[in-house]
């Protein structure tokens, strides 16, 4: 009943002919399906991205680094000399962590990531990461996904607009794929890179996570990346000292970005010679953390994650963790090193969760929450307020660890964290790094919260005059005669049955009384008006809906009459097409 | 009419080239579909088989250098060296996460290492995906034992109890209940110690060790009629164990069972010893022997027939009278004044000596009760003051002290 009567009146569907299968319709079909081979697919480069990333480590830093070895100095060092010669020579697009990429190639390169670009990112990434650089797999499996989709839908002819949307499909089934997580990674490719619940490409989606978390969990197991006792929440107190751990995460979020967005331009800004250094040098001084005893700073870190969650680091190591691994994360990423910030967010997170934890379950040993459980905590902190996505954060640590007993504490936490940084840094990390690559890519957080008018901003009280739909044409042209008001109104509403209306123009009017002429035994004289006017009815509106979805009717009718949705019929108002531009034009 | 017929020939001609063109089309979107899909799959099917050849021999590789590390970790955790065994399993582990016996290992090298909080963690982390894991659930309660959580520790005792064990399930459990039942007793919960301890007994194989064990544990636990039961039973499973005769033995001379306290003594000193500790035990339990025989010739007790009480009460009036004297003669010798409390003695000692007869003091109940009252006072306040006693007096005072306890 709500849904506007159609506009058009052929009685076939526009997407059907004849048995014939439109492009449109094929496409449609073939998107779901390839949603399903791009997660699969992604989800077997995303585990061998992952292989590689630690065999590569286990080679080139040794099964077991420990501080005072020469490698964790050297391998770094050396990875990021050929880093900066393959990225100068042959991946110049590797760059960077993958998300802006992934969104530049939906806004700027309708859905278009070479091959190329996916290979080098694959390689580049593993190394630098296999190496100790201090960054994550999470973001380059995100591009690596984009670009399976994207070459898949180039092979197959994809019309534009579907490519571009293809793009955050893969994206998804990499992320997903990366952290064993699809409704994580579904929530961030629709908060971060789609910006919006677009049912056409939700579907298609969540097919691709699913198929790559399946993929994933087919070689690496369905176990939850990280394993925390059960948080039972004694007493309702306790959440304040989550609360602490928000505020500590907010602010530790507003370093990192600011030590980021400060030194990324600057390195950027130096002369070619020495941006070839960059990756070296970043290389050299991240080994040189490890070497001088903090090795856990280096990669990745989960494994060091894996520890902070069963408090097996002192406080002042917590603490250390945490400024030396921004440190770390900071040179890598700004030197140009491919690799991801997801893990480096989740690392000094949790070192910062544990660090808060270990002080209060020292000062106040009453508290029933474990280390782990402030570790996981301070994981989702640090993900809403650095990477200001809110919702995925509290879902990335429910399924991060498969325990629901958090939610509490996540979900208070991580809103007190994304207030702070919000407020601390208005700008989201993301969009810093797209401006100073200068790119202008949509702000997704910044569009979700656009204002958006709907009717009841621009509605006017029923001014235009209006008829009954029963009455004969006749008798409505007497009416009309009769009240000067209602023949010099533009346009006049026609009341029908079943609470419809219909928007006539005075010139339509005047028409169909002419046709009559002054002759009451003429044939259409004792026609109503509603049957001389048709089938059609002016579309059912109603003041809650989007006031840009009007534009398009005005074309046909002069007035839209918006109705109540509880009672059938009774109008709340009209909307001329001056009426909404003026509103717009007041905004 | 015949404008329209004209039209629908038209049109009708018109559609069958175009509804041929259509299924042409569409028979090639088919085709090209079709095959679409099917070099899809042949791709997934060859990324699979890299993918797969590949991650299995990653995975052998992870399982190698995992077993390494693990075996390196066991050795030093054998070789007393808890923290470097740690970092040997925490990088098997990183290896091999799941691996269930590793991870068990890892947590008891910490809390071998006195890391109580990260071994608590991570057997907390255990126990979340096995709460009714018995091994767990005691590790647990150990290092709740050392953080001081007495009753963390008691539930965690108690889930191991009843929790499950592969293999020899029920010494496990009976071990985790006596170990519980050690806990209760150092924390000062006598009660529920006996109560554990006695469903163990009951449970518990019949073998000598286990009657003594228990015998042991409930002394321990403050329960003597208990823990001579199973004392008793010891001696009834082999009536020539030294050790359960001793034990025996000294318990009921402890608690003043001196009939049965000589008559053990007395068997167990009449083994040979076979060693030199045994040897030592049984010089003590002839000790006891004596002690045991004069103390019931001393005793006092109201239980007494009249006139054997009469006649301990004369023996032991005429110990107790030069016991006095003697304190007194000593103190006076030294420069050093008589405590009055003595003197008051020494002259209810003169006032009773001169109505005392054995008629009388056999006849009077009350008397007699008076007079034990004075002995008892005697040895009990000389004793401070002129040392320890030997001998009969020695006897006295025990007897003394435990009279004087009975009434408080």
């Amino acid at each position: 009943m709500e849904s506007p009567p159609k506009m058009t009146i052929a009685g076939k569907d526009p997407q059907e002919s004849g048995g014939v299968v439109q492009p449109a319709m094929r496409e449609e079909r073939l998107f779901l399906l390839l949603s399903i081979f791009i997660g699969i697919i992604s989800g077997l480069l995303v585990v061998s991205f992952r292989m590689a990333i630690e065999w590569l480590s286990v080679l080139l830093l040794g099964s077991a680094p420990a501080p005072h070895q020469v490698r964790l100095l050297i391998a770094p060092t050396v990875a990021g000399i050929v880093i900066a010669l393959l990225t100068r020579f042959v991946f110049p697009q590797v760059r960077g962590s993958g998300v802006n990429q992934t969104k530049a190639a939906l806004y700027i390169h309708n859905g278009y990531i070479s091959i190329k670009t996916m290979i080098g990112k694959f390689l580049l990434s593993a190394l630098a990461i296999g190496s100790g650089h201090s960054l994550g797999p999470e973001d380059p499996s995100l591009q690596i996904g984009a670009g399976v989709a994207s070459k898949i839908g180039r092979s197959v002819g994809l019309s534009r607009e579907r490519l571009r949307m293809l793009a955050p499909v893969g994206a998804a089934a990499g992320l997903a794929a990366a952290f064993n997580a699809p409704i994580s990674a579904i929530l961030f490719v629709i908060e971060e890179v789609i910006g919006q619940w677009t049912a056409g490409v939700l579907g298609s989606i969540v097919l691709s996570a699913v198929s790559a978390v399946v993929v994933a969990r087919w070689f690496w197991g369905a176990q939850p990346m990280f394993r925390i006792p059960s948080v039972t929440l004694r007493d309702p107190r306790e959440l304040l000292a989550y609360a602490v751990l928000g505020v500590v995460g907010g602010v530790a979020s507003l370093f990192f970005a600011k030590a980021l967005g400060y030194l990324r331009p600057k390195l950027r800004g130096q002369p070619q010679w020495f941006q070839m250094m960059q990756p070296a040098l970043a290389g050299s001084l991240v080994g040189g953390i490890g070497y001088f005893g903090l090795p856990y700073v280096m990669g990745a870190g989960y494994g060091a994650i894996d520890q902070a969650m069963h408090g097996q680091f002192a406080f002042k190591m917590l603490l250390l963790l945490a400024v030396f691994k921004i440190i770390a994360t900071t040179l890598s990423f700004s030197s140009g090193t491919p690799g991801g910030m997801f893990a480096p967010t989740l690392f000094t997170g949790a070192m910062l969760g544990a660090a808060v934890g270990s002080f209060e379950n020292h000062i106040f040993p009453h508290l029933t929450g474990s280390v782990g459980s402030y570790a996981l905590v301070g994981m989702g902190v640090l993900f809403a307020a650095f990477l200001r996505a809110p919702l995925t954060s509290v879902f990335m640590v429910l399924e991060v660890s498969g325990n629901y007993s958090i939610i509490l504490p996540v979900i208070l936490a991580n809103t007190i964290a994304y207030l702070i940084s919000r407020s601390l840094q208005p700008v989201p990390i993301f969009e810093v790094f797209t401006h100073q690559d200068g790119l202008y890519l949509p702000s997704m957080e910044e569009e979700r919260e656009d204002s958006h008018l709907r009717f009841e901003d621009a509605l006017l009280p029923v001014s235009a005059p209006i008829l009954q739909g029963s009455e004969t044409i006749w008798n409505s042209m007497k009416i009309v005669g009769q009240h000067k008001e209602i023949a010099d109104a533009p346009a006049v509403l026609v009341q029908c049955k079943d609470g419809a209306w219909y928007a006539a123009k005075q010139q339509e009017l005047q028409t169909i009384f002419a046709g009559i002429g002054n002759d009451s035994s003429h044939a259409e004289a004792g026609l109503t008006l509603e049957e001389r006017l048709g089938p059609e009815r002016t579309p059912l509106m109603f003041p809650d809906q989007m006031l840009s979805s009007a534009l398009p009717y005005f074309r046909r009718w002069p007035l839209i009459p918006v109705s109540n949705r509880a009672m059938r019929g009774a109008l709340e108002g009209v909307l001329s097409l001056e009426d909404v531009l003026n509103r717009y034009q007041r905004q | 009419m015949d404008l329209r017929n004209t039209d629908e020939g038209t049109h009708k001609s018109l559609e069958q080239p175009l509804n041929s063109s259509l299924s042409l089309v569409r028979r090639k979107l088919v085709l090209r579909d079709t095959l679409t899909f099917l070099t899809l799959s042949l791709v997934v099917v060859a990324l699979y088989a890299v993918t797969s050849f590949l991650f299995r021999s990653f995975e052998a590789h992870r399982e190698a250098l995992a077993v390494r590390w693990a075996s390196r970790g066991e050795v030093l955790l054998k070789n007393g060296k808890p923290d470097q065994a740690v970092s040997a399993l925490r990088t098997s582990l990183s290896f091999a996460p799941d691996d269930r016996p590793r991870q068990m290992l890892l947590a008891a090298a910490l809390a071998e290492s006195n890391r109580i909080d990260e071994a608590s963690n991570y057997f907390l982390n255990l126990w979340e995906s096995q709460p009714g894991d018995g091994f767990i659930n005691l590790q647990l309660a150990r290092l709740a034992r050392r953080k001081a959580n007495t009753s963390q520790a008691i539930d965690y005792y108690r889930a191991a109890i009843f929790g499950s064990w592969p293999g020899d399930a029920i010494t496990r459990r009976r071990d985790a209940r006596l170990e519980l039942s050690d806990f209760l007793i150092q924390t000062g919960d006598l009660a529920s110690a006996r109560a554990e301890l006695l469903v163990a007994a009951r449970n518990a194989p019949e073998t000598l060790d286990m009657d003594i064990g228990f015998g042991d544990r409930l002394l321990q636990a403050h329960d003597p009629s208990d823990a001579l039961f199973y004392y008793q039973k010891g001696i009834a499973r082999d009536p020539r164990n030294l050790t359960a005769l001793g034990k025996a033995a000294q318990l009921t001379y402890d608690t003043g069972q001196y009939a049965l306290a000589s008559s053990l003594a007395f068997r167990a000193a009449r083994l040979e010893p076979a060693t030199v500790a045994e040897e030592s035990t049984r010089t003590a339990l002839k000790t006891i022997a004596a002690n045991s025989e004069r103390l019931l010739d001393l005793s006092l007790e109201r239980d007494l027939s009249p006139r054997k009480r009469t006649e301990h009460l004369l023996t032991a009036s005429s110990i107790a009278r030069k016991r006095i004297e003697s304190c007194i003669a000593a103190n006076t010798g030294n420069q050093t004044t008589v405590p009055p409390e003595l003197i008051s003695l020494k002259n209810s000692w003169t006032e009773a000596s001169s109505k005392l007869t054995r008629r009388t003091l056999e006849e009077d109940e009350v008397t007699q009760n008076r007079l034990t009252q004075l002995i008892d006072d005697t040895e009990i306040q000389t004793a401070p003051v002129c040392g320890p006693p030997t001998g009969d007096d020695a006897l006295l005072l025990l007897l003394a002290n435990r009279r004087h306890t009975a009434a408080q």
